[in-house]
């Protein structure tokens, strides 16, 4: 039986700009928004898309993401036929390959797609934070007769030049791509998110890897290779909520958007678009008398005795008693000692930040830094941590790092 | 084989003592009424027993189960999706010569074919209006050592009063112990006597090959209850060992002790107490973490995922999907899933149901000795 479409997710990337947090997993593990991950946003999308046969293209540190996907069932995606498969690199009776680049890693994954039969194919991103619907950009896919499709978003004209933008014609029909170009012609920027028919994928893909020169890259070699031929070329207009968490500010300031829904668009409160994610299984989150939680999202498994001001609180969180925590992402696990003041900052998971301790700092003049504390860190009883720190190893109890 | 799991299959029986919360029951049963913010009662006894290695579980359910249906669902969630034993769900079997049971012995006499097609040596019995997080393996080794025909399970405490001043039968029999090198030497049934009691917890260990043959012989001559009719008599002919939990427990014996065994767990030395063994699991529903919303107040409290608060909360248990809006004043309330109270409402001592409303500027109040219920649905 054939499927209508299938997606591929590019979920490779080290995320090197997210240092301290990708060092011991891939970027799409990364936990974002108080119990998920940031993988479970393209997954949810896909499965309230209707859309059963993913694909999880990985090879940077990938054992987080494996058992976090798992057979998928928390996204309702074990099935029969289809469901959520890991595709890391594999020996071939010809040779093995690491993936060299985006097209590389799909190409070294034809056979996985034509198990399925696949009439369209959607390439997905897994560094983002979006609710997306792809039926409705596959509906525009095929209401153009489009060979390949692009979701693209509006983007400031001043900020033009730091994506890859599609020129469009009154149809909106793709006439040229700018990677980056100090002149932008037109304010449409790729959202990283295409569908192509698969034939037409197959093809270029092929044709892409007989290249010696290719750097084996959708934006760089398939998206020109087929403007070249004159291709039936669309771009979708997407507006609803989107951002690339590929570095830490804009992780940290998606993660603060949560807060305010009202203006930002990401609505995670929404019945009809649910975000799944794998549960943490612990108990409601416990409130002391005296504590103080204003304009925050808590979790399961929390423990606040101390003040949690205008942060995101991940699962098993404690506070203790005159901690203070301000514009925070304190992730899964982490104890914050009495006395500590954590301002303006992501912590990771599992980190111990020692009594009297400071993380970070809010912004003041041109600082604005959002410091950063790596997985299983532990900070002493009274360090200091700068607000432009990444910190990925203990701190010894009274020192600072800047 | 590696690893191999207990040798016991379980068997718990979610509609025992319902009559003693009816309100709570209206909708549904013992097994499924909502407990410290995200559980259901059953989910402990069920996570204990999965966590013990007890992997092949049969629910005895009666009536009003749709509710407890729904949560169990596969079982998935307990890790009882196996393709030797799992989660079996047993109703009565609707047959014109069959009567309703309402006791163990009616309703195990229907699966004696199927404990008879089982392996496991041991059969574990439990109710589900106990909030334990118990240890099995402890109890089944006990049992073993001590070369008992049958195990149960009690701790000591006061009998709650709603017990002791009942004068019927109707809701049910209740047990106690008299104890004598660890030997259970005498049961009483409904003892109204004051002060510490061996009080049953309901929770056996027994052969599986004997607790067919008991099952069976009581059946043959009519009997109903396990405890009074085929325990009881044979005090002298069989071993039958008292088993003392130590650890936390909370009975749900009416409503104010089901409002007060919640309220216990503000304290975290009892929420330690309680959750520090095995995990327990329960139904996932995919909510978003619970959001305080710019002038929200919360204090004392336990709140479970996908609530928003704005308003104020105070010593009280919020289950998931919780609003209280701008303005409204919560203190001394458990809220059930779902539930919302408009602006400017005041609220205290409550216990709301699934999915009740308190509209805008409404005030309503129990006292700490009468928690006021407000039944599933329900607008205020």
């Amino acid at each position: 039986m054939a499927k209508e479409m299938i997606a591929m997710l590019l979920a490779g990337g080290q995320g090197s700009r997210l240092y301290a947090l990708t060092e011991k997993l891939a970027k799409p593990a990364v936990p974002f928004g108080g119990k998920y991950r940031i993988i479970d946003f393209p997954l949810s999308n896909c499965v309230n898309s209707g859309i059963d046969t993913v694909g999880i293209l990985t090879q940077y540190q990938p054992l987080v993401l494996n058992e976090y996907i798992g057979n998928g069932q928390p996204w309702d995606l074990d099935r029969l036929y289809g469901g959520v498969h890991v595709l890391p690199p594999y020996q071939k009776a010809s040779g093995s390959d690491w993936y060299k680049g985006t097209a590389n890693a799909i190409y070294q994954n034809i056979s996985f797609i034509e198990r399925y039969d696949p009439q369209y194919v959607i390439i997905l991103s897994g560094d983002q934070i979006c609710k997306q619907d792809y039926s409705d950009f596959l509906k525009f896919h095929k209401e153009k007769n489009a060979e390949f499709s692009v979701a693209v978003m509006e983007v400031p004209w001043e900020e033009a030049s730091r994506f890859g933008l599609m020129v469009t014609d009154k149809d909106d029909r793709i006439v040229e791509f700018q990677e980056k170009p100090k002149n932008p012609k037109s304010n449409l920027a790729s959202m990283g998110i295409y569908i192509f028919n698969w034939d037409i994928l197959k093809r270029y893909l092929e044709e892409d890897e007989a290249d010696p020169n290719s750097e084996n890259d959708f934006g760089n070699n398939i998206i020109p290779n087929l403007l070249r031929d004159n291709r039936r070329m669309y771009a979708h207009h997407f507006n609803g909520y989107w951002k690339d968490v590929g570095t830490i500010s804009s992780l940290w300031e998606a993660n603060m958007e949560i807060l305010d829904p009202e203006h930002s668009g990401i609505n995670l409160f929404d019945e009809d678009w649910k975000i799944y994610s794998r549960n943490s299984g612990m108990t409601g989150h416990k409130i002391s008398a005296g504590a103080v939680v204003e304009n925050s999202m808590i979790t399961d498994g929390c423990r606040i005795k101390g003040t949690v001001k205008h942060s995101i609180l991940f699962s098993g969180v404690r506070v203790e008693k005159g901690a203070v925590i301000e514009d925070a992402v304190v992730m899964g696990g982490t104890v914050v000692k009495a006395g500590a003041v954590v301002k303006h900052c992501i912590v990771a998971e599992n980190v111990t930040i020692g009594e009297n301790a400071v993380v970070g700092a809010m912004p003041s003049g041109d600082e604005n830094g959002v410091a950063t504390v790596g997985d299983g860190v532990i900070i002493g009883d009274n360090a200091k941590i700068g607000p432009r720190a990444m910190v990925n190893k203990n701190v010894e109890g009274g020192e600072e790092e800047w | 084989m590696v690893n191999m799991n207990t040798s016991a299959l379980g068997i718990i029986f979610p509609n025992s003592y319902d009559a003693l919360v009816p309100d709570l029951v209206n909708v549904r049963l013992m097994a499924s009424i909502p407990f410290a913010s995200r559980y259901r009662l059953i989910d402990f006894i069920l996570s204990s027993m999965t966590q013990c290695g007890i992997d092949n579980i049969s629910v005895m359910v009666n009536n009003n189960y749709h509710s407890l249906m729904d949560h169990l669902d596969s079982g998935r969630e307990w890790d009882l999706v196996r393709k030797n034993g799992g989660l079996h769900i047993f109703p009565p079997f609707a047959e014109k010569a069959a009567k309703p049971y309402t006791g163990r012995v009616g309703a195990l006499a229907n699966i004696l074919d199927f404990l008879r097609d089982e392996r496991e040596k041991y059969v574990v019995i439990t109710d589900t209006n106990i909030v334990v997080n118990f240890d099995f393996n402890a109890m089944i080794r006990r049992h073993i050592e001590s070369g008992a025909d049958v195990t149960v399970a009690y701790n000591q405490q006061e009998l709650p009063e709603s017990l002791m001043r009942s004068q019927s039968n109707d809701q049910g029999y209740y047990y106690t112990f008299g104890i004598e090198d660890g030997r259970i030497t005498k049961i009483y049934v409904n003892a109204k006597d004051p002060g510490v009691q061996n009080f049953s917890m309901n929770i056996f260990v027994v052969e599986r090959e004997l607790l067919i043959d008991l099952i069976n012989t009581a059946f043959v001559r009519g009997q109903e209850f396990f405890e009074r009719d085929v325990l009881l008599p044979r005090l002298n002919k069989m071993n039958i060992q008292a088993y003392k939990h130590e650890g936390y427990i909370a009975r749900i014996c009416d409503m104010k002790s089901y409002f007060d065994e919640n309220m216990k767990l503000l304290d975290e030395y009892n929420l330690d107490s309680l959750f520090s063994g095995h995990q327990i699991y329960t139904k996932i529903r995919d909510d978003n973490p619970t959001r305080y919303i710019e002038g929200a107040k919360a204090q004392n409290v336990m709140v479970a995922d996908g609530c928003v608060i704005e308003g104020e909360v105070e010593n009280s248990i919020l289950f998931r999907g919780v609003r209280i809006a701008k303005g409204a004043k919560v203190k001394n309330c458990i809220l059930m899933q779902d539930t919302v109270v408009e602006a400017g409402a005041n609220v205290e001592y409550l216990i709301m149901d699934k999915n009740v409303t308190i509209t805008a500027g409404k005030e309503m109040k129990g006292t700490g000795t009468f928690p006021v219920y407000i039944g599933k649905f329900q607008t205020v």
